[in-house]
């Protein structure tokens, strides 16, 4: 009986443990669980350059450089937006989060996320750090109400090898089209010389591509696709003339056909095709096929901007990832906390860009390390001419979902383009008029 | 002579078709396993053709590493086999109380459960969110399995399964002196244990499946369920360069429908059967 009271009594005084003083705060994050290969304070064991493995190692980073602060980490699927929303009904917000650029704006406007200028001045960060489309991005009504963590882009990823067959290379660049005649002439030759699509393209469950590809070129000819916040236009000469060349290029058989995102990187990496039109993110695993012996891309790929084709000048539709600060009660602490870590992810950023993402921050994107790296300095000007949507347009998600739909239609020839832009617009004005 | 030989071509045309739909419906499924089995590098580069080896279990591996893998495996356990119990248990009392009891407005109450069918989840999920947030209930088991014992289609299948038991029995037992619930319990209940397995299974998968609900009310990742779980861990890109992890993801949460399935498949025929005669 005493040795059950004592071992009762060494239980007890085992659960009195010190409370935890530290302020916590909670950090939700997209980008996966990778957990399994990167072990707290070692090195990732697999895939370095990463989403998940370069933010795992940046918030255990953080985690052991400030010990008097505890991260409580949520990971979410991606995008996380549903989840976030119930938070907020919830009154159970973190107190930072990883958000698109582009739906800064639908939060913003409903007054759920903070200012951030003050507090990011305390720590050393200002607005002039960041580059001109991260800026542009997060500044909203005299402040910012996101640390840029990230600019990112659809590109031409190209394939070199069946270029070089088809006669398009020349001093050992890509010859590119400089409008929209000749690329169905280059595509045409392609196709002529290699048997192959001219591109790879995801056209099937596509939320996106078609939206960006359009945004790109509307936006290089300093087309106003917005007129005021709740209003599209898109049933316009120019957006017509853009969507008929895809049409065309679809038509004529210069690109792949009926496949999805996944089989169309494959179709790209086992070389279907010569320019795969996809984002920066998959800059690293292109390079490591090309890295790769036996492999069609061996020493054989590159990736450039989106050639001028219409207009005179270089465009690119840009989105970026940035973190925000729910509003929330908090104490002096927590946020302070919240502050350091927004410090701490800013001088890190670099880290990031190795997963392929362009660089949110002037100072990085001028940093010689940064722009050794692979094709680097080939993307560092869209930077500087990239463009996102107006921020005070809400809903960039949905119009980017209803807008790929009827363009889908256009390009496969479901709906005649005039009647896929009409009914977009139709669609997309509809949703803006009646937001709440 | 002519007779038997049309017999025997018409049976063999009767096997082809089943070995053809069958070979169908598991041709997805072993794709998946296969899939499963495969490098990830290899996939990447040749998707269509991962029927053929070389094969690993390195993705399997990749699982057992993820320790919060399996919390969420027993959360899901947890809301499924509740939910099925919790199902089972209202839908068979309402459906004896509608089906054999007679009691004022029976009708119109029927009637009103069954509007239920009606209604959209979705429609219903913001006030289900508020009255959740406001219980302070997000978070637990509580919230995730409540929604889900709400059944009308279980009371309506356990109501037409009870009005379809011969009432000669009923009356046997009453002529012994038994209670209204001795009679459901002991005379009638076991009389519908085809139904309740197919209810059971129909409850389990739609539990097992939930992601929506899930993903707004369990906000913390030891509460996430399964489905909600594998999703949040998956990385960007995962259907190009994670196939094989994301394949034997899905292999691990078919399981124990499988289970379930190869365990009940006699009452689940036979419950069928009975719905098809209904």
């Amino acid at each position: 009986m005493k040795r059950l009271l004592f071992l009762l009594a060494l239980l007890m005084l085992g659960s009195c443990e010190k409370p935890d003083t530290r302020p916590t705060i909670t950090v939700q994050r997209i980008f996966g669980d990778c957990r399994a290969h990167v072990p707290k304070g070692k090195p990732a064991t697999a895939n370095p350059n990463g989403e998940c493995e370069i933010i795992t190692g940046l918030l255990d980073r953080f985690e052991a450089e400030n010990p008097d602060i505890r991260l409580k980490i949520i990971t979410v699927a991606w995008p996380g937006y549903d989840q976030l929303s119930a938070q907020f009904a919830a009154d159970d917000a973190p107190d930072l989060v990883t958000m698109h650029m582009a739906v800064i704006p639908d939060y913003k406007s409903h007054h759920l996320l903070m200012p951030l200028m003050e507090g990011l001045e305390a720590q050393g960060i200002t607005p002039d750090q960041f580059t001109p489309v991260a800026r542009r991005a997060v500044s909203m009504d005299g402040d910012i109400y996101g640390l840029p963590f990230d600019s990112w882009t659809q590109l031409f990823h190209i394939n070199m090898n069946l270029f070089a067959k088809a006669g398009l290379v020349k001093d050992g660049k890509p010859i590119l089209p400089r409008n929209a005649g000749e690329l169905l002439v280059q595509a045409r030759q392609f196709r002529e010389r290699t048997g192959k699509p001219y591109f790879v393209q995801s056209m099937v469950n596509e939320r996106a591509a078609y939206a960006r590809n359009l945004y790109t070129y509307l936006l290089a000819q300093d087309e106003v696709i917005f007129p005021d916040p709740n209003h599209i236009r898109l049933n316009t000469p120019r957006a017509r003339e853009i969507v008929g060349l895809f049409k065309r290029i679809y038509d004529e058989n210069m690109t792949t056909r009926d496949q999805d995102y996944g089989t169309a990187t494959a179709a790209f990496v086992n070389g279907q095709g010569g320019v795969y039109i996809v984002g920066t993110w998959m800059i690293g695993a292109f390079d490591a096929e090309a890295a790769t012996p036996g492999r069609p891309l061996y020493k054989g790929y590159t990736v450039v901007p989106y050639p001028v084709l219409f207009g005179d000048r270089p465009a690119a539709f840009v989105d970026g990832h940035a973190w925000v600060m729910p509003v929330k009660r908090r104490t002096p602490e927590q946020t302070q906390a919240v502050m350091r870590l927004l410090k701490f992810l800013s001088i890190h950023e670099a880290d990031w860009t190795r997963s392929g993402h362009l660089s949110s921050m002037q100072a990085v994107i001028t940093d010689p390390a940064y722009q050794a790296q692979p094709h680097r300095r080939d993307l560092m000007a869209i930077t500087s001419y990239g463009q996102g949507l107006p921020i005070d347009v809400q809903r960039q998600f949905a119009i980017q979902d209803m807008l790929s739909e009827e363009l889908a239609a256009a390009i496969t020839g479901a709906k005649p383009a005039d009647q896929a832009l009409h009914d977009a617009e139709t669609r997309i004005n509809d949703m803006l008029t009646n937001l709440s | 002579m002519s007779r038997v030989r049309g017999r025997r071509v018409w049976q063999g045309l009767r096997y082809a078709f089943c070995a053809v739909m069958l070979i169908l419906i598991l041709l997805p499924l072993a794709w998946t396993v296969f899939l499963s089995l495969r490098n990830n590098v290899d996939l990447m580069r040749q998707a269509p053709l991962s029927l053929f080896g070389p094969y690993t279990l390195g993705n399997y591996g990749e699982l057992l590493k993820n320790r919060t893998l399996f919390r969420w495996f027993f959360n899901s356990m947890v809301v499924s086999g509740f939910s099925v119990a919790g199902v089972l248990a209202l839908s068979s009392l309402a459906g004896y109380a509608f089906g054999r009891l007679h009691f004022p407005f029976r009708n119109w109450l029927y009637a009103f459960v069954l509007m239920g069918l009606a209604i959209p989840d979705q429609s219903v999920i913001l006030t289900r969110h508020h009255i959740f947030s406001t219980l302070h209930w997000h978070n637990t088991y509580l919230a995730l399995i409540l929604p889900g014992l709400s059944a009308p289609l279980g009371v309506f299948l356990m109501t037409e399964t009870f009005r379809a038991i011969p009432k000669g029995m009923e009356d046997a037992a009453r002529l012994d002196r038994a209670s209204p619930f001795m009679i459901f319990w002991k005379v009638l209940l076991p009389q519908t244990v085809p139904a309740q397995a197919s209810l059971g299974i129909y409850t389990f998968l739609l539990s097992w499946n939930d992601y929506w609900w899930p993903l707004i009310s369990a906000t913390r990742p030891d509460m996430f369920t399964l489905t909600e779980g594998m999703a949040a861990a998956q990385t960007n890109y995962a259907e190009v360069t994670g196939m094989g992890v994301l394949m034997a993801e899905a292999v691990l949460a078919g399981l124990p429908v499988l289970i379930i399935y190869i365990a009940f498949q006699k009452h689940i025929v036979s419950a069928i059967t009975g719905m098809v005669k209904l």
